[in-house]
């Protein structure tokens, strides 16, 4: 498309002192054998407290575990993505998280004197059962907290997972469909741009 | 320092603006572009990416565009900043306002359904015995209909329902329908609501945009100059004359303020920053009426059922295939409901199962959705909202955007006509599934906030009455006769088919009797 700009608005003169400002491409040089942080560290979390986030990850390994070749939730990172994600997400979102992980280790502790985290599988159904309800429409939540989260949760969960570099290389090296690229936009000519 | 006089200035480049580039420069006038916002590169600007590869693994950033459910993360840099550009609502109250200024504006990603309207929407008081109707009716807009069709290239099933008339369509090639769609039409017949196909703009090379079917021709006629970057604080008009001359703008990146003159403008910004512009400048108020009568549609309200003998993968041959039922509710007098108007329906077969309308997880979610994928058909809803002077916008002075432009405050608030509508609407669809003998999986009669559809009109409605509208019949303000609005504004009802095709041709009509006002010197 042929367009004008405004008048004055444009510095025109921008595009030659950058290029007289450009230096020489760097030569290659050896490359340096990385070490994988996670081979060295363990990872912390910045959102959840210690309980929650050990909740977060038995939700996790029981709402999708490892089926048909592909990744679970932990395989794919889901509980230490989902700790970042709400971590920065606004207040309402981050209150439902931490009310219905605190909830599930209630509820644990009451029914089986345990944490969350330490329950197995059909402990961990008896108290994840009665919250899952159908969701017609994801923008009508159930009106109960701990359905509202768990449902929230499990959403998160599955997308989190879905969405993992681990579930793509699943999805090619057995060579089903595994969420290939799509045209993602760019900024375009931002404001700023720093 | 250029002091040129343009014939006319166009405000926006979607496709209300550029079909009134297109008309207007072919007819030998000069026109001006401003478009709020840059110019997209296809290439340049998109990038194939994988979603693990974007920082919040296809979530996008929370609280990035909280009004645009639309927005992915791969999208999400399409869309209007809601921080750079805000608006406000009461919280009770949500709107959800989708914009984009790229040049083209909505015209980029529209989802190219094309429909007319019918003298059931064009003559609605007539039939609802309350609102009020267009001054013009079908067949006025009839010959511009089926230009646009031409230009879009649209393709269609012709049916001869005066609820929904057919235009000038290329032939479609529709395949058989499967045998759910089938039995599902046969079971709609039998009820009085007719199924027919979904009428698409087919563009050129998959886009139906201002940019690739309406600006190049005025470009190549030497006639048009389009300025993105452009955003526009106000109109201005002669003190002497009370006609508009021009209007201040600002460069979006150097900020410097601008002012540009023409003889006659043409604002077509889409509908709510149209009127935000009109409302900034003072002008086209006289009837105390801009900025109300918002309008969409109600949409969200959606019953999935599945089809028992084409789970586990069987029949896949019975499944497939998509119908589009135009509105059936109160086309007769006499019929009764709780509710005037009507909706129509999309249906589609062949789909899969959300994870959510199962209460389970693991191993026996996952067995439940692999029963039932491509075994689904599902009813999604086009209601129409009734236009109400109540829902309306105003300026709130106490918020500006990047530039210092005060801000849209949107009022809009659903009454009992949309709630019961969504209700029968939710209803009927589950009895027409449940009557084919389809498990439902999931039904409900809610909507989402205001402004979801993208479809929205009003605020600067047409009407014969100087008393009781903005524009008169032909777009033109009854205020400033050289100001022309002709994107969604001038709406009087919005129906519950899409908009775009109804606004292009408004926008040829209205340029053309612009053009000829202009050519004998009336304007």
């Amino acid at each position: 498309m042929q367009t004008i700009a405004a008048a004055p608005a444009v510095p025109v003169l921008l595009t030659p002192q950058a290029n007289a400002q450009q230096t020489a491409a760097p030569t290659a040089a050896q490359p340096i054998a990385a070490t994988k942080a996670g081979t060295v560290a363990e990872p912390v979390t910045r959102f959840f407290t210690a309980p929650q986030f050990a909740a977060l990850r038995k939700l996790a390994e029981v709402l999708m575990p490892p089926i048909g070749g592909n990744p679970g939730a932990l395989d794919a990172g889901a509980p230490e993505f989902l700790d970042f994600l709400i971590g920065v997400s606004p207040v309402e979102r981050q209150q439902l998280y931490r009310t219905g992980l605190d909830l599930l280790n209630a509820r644990a502790t009451k029914q089986f004197n345990k944490s969350f985290a330490a329950l197995d599988a059909k402990q961990a159904d008896t108290i994840i059962r009665p919250l899952l309800v159908p969701v017609p429409w994801p923008y009508d939540p159930p009106k109960d907290p701990g359905s509202h989260f768990l449902i929230a949760a499990h959403d998160d969960i599955r997308t989190a997972t879905r969405n993992s570099r681990e579930w793509g290389a699943a999805a090619a090296a057995s060579g089903r469909r595994g969420g290939g690229g799509q045209q993602y936009w760019n900024p375009v000519d931002p404001i700023y741009k720093g | 320092m250029a002091t040129k006089e343009y014939d006319v200035l166009i405000v926006g480049s979607g496709h209300s603006g550029g079909m009134a580039a297109n008309i207007l420069t072919q007819k030998g006038i000069s026109c001006l572009m401003l478009n709020a916002g840059p110019e997209a590169d296809m290439a340049r600007d998109r990038t194939t990416k994988t979603v693990w590869d974007l920082p919040y693994r296809g979530f996008g950033k929370p609280g990035r565009l909280p009004h645009v459910y639309q927005a992915t993360e791969f999208t999400a840099n399409q869309w209007v900043d809601e921080k750079e550009v805000p608006y406000t609502h009461d919280p009770a109250a949500p709107y959800n306002w989708v914009r984009v200024r790229l040049l083209g504006g909505k015209s980029l990603f529209w989802g190219r359904q094309s429909f007319r309207l019918s003298d059931f929407e064009f003559k609605a008081a007539d039939i609802d015995g309350t609102g009020d109707n267009w001054p013009i009716s079908h067949a006025d807009l009839d010959p511009f209909y089926s230009r646009v069709e031409g230009i879009l290239r649209v393709s269609g099933r012709k049916e001869g329902w005066p609820q929904f008339p057919d235009g000038n369509f290329l032939q479609a090639d529709y395949a058989n329908d499967s045998g759910s769609i089938k039995k599902i039409s046969e079971l709609g017949a039998s009820r009085g609501i007719l199924f027919s196909k979904i009428r698409a703009a087919n563009g050129r090379n998959g886009l139906a945009s201002s940019i690739n079917l309406l600006l190049p021709d005025a470009l190549a006629s030497g006639k048009l100059q389009i300025v993105p970057n452009a955003i526009v604080r106000e109109i201005t008009v002669d003190k002497n004359t009370g006609l508009a001359n021009g209007a201040n703008f600002v460069d979006r990146h150097s900020r410097q303020e601008m002012h540009v003159k023409a003889r006659a403008v043409v604002v077509a910004a889409g509908t709510l920053e149209s009127t935000r512009l009109l409302l900034n400048s003072g002008i086209g108020n006289s009837s105390g009426v801009l900025g109300h009568y918002l309008q969409d549609q109600i949409y969200g309200v959606t019953v999935v059922a599945s089809v028992p003998e084409a789970r586990d993968g069987k029949n896949p041959e019975y499944m497939g295939g998509s119908a589009l039922v135009p509105r059936f509710r109160n086309l007769k007098k006499g019929e009764k409901h709780n509710f005037i108007k009507g909706y129509g329906m999309l249906i589609n077969s062949g789909g899969a199962a959300s994870p959510g309308y199962f209460a389970d997880y693991g191993e026996g979610l996952q067995k439940r959705l692999d029963s039932y994928a491509g075994s689904c058909v599902s009813a999604s809803i086009y209601g129409e909202r009734v236009p109400r002077f109540e829902n309306h916008v105003r300026i709130n002075k106490t918020v500006s955007d990047e530039w210092g432009i005060p801000v849209l405050h949107i009022d809009v608030r659903d009454s009992a006509n949309e709630l019961n509508m969504a209700k029968d609407a939710a209803a009927t669809a589950e009895d027409l599934l449940k009557a084919a003998g389809w498990e439902i999986l999931s039904k409900t009669d809610k909507f989402y906030p205001p402004g979801y559809s993208i479809h929205e009109v009003g605020t600067c409605r047409m009407g014969d009455n100087p008393k009781s509208s903005v524009l008169n019949k032909w777009s033109q303000s009854h205020d400033v006769r050289n100001l022309f609005v002709v994107d969604g504004g001038s709406f009087v009802t919005c129906g519950w088919q899409n908009p775009t095709l109804t606004i292009l041709a408004l926008a040829m009509r209205a340029s053309e009797y612009m053009a000829d006002q202009m050519q004998k010197r009336i304007i």
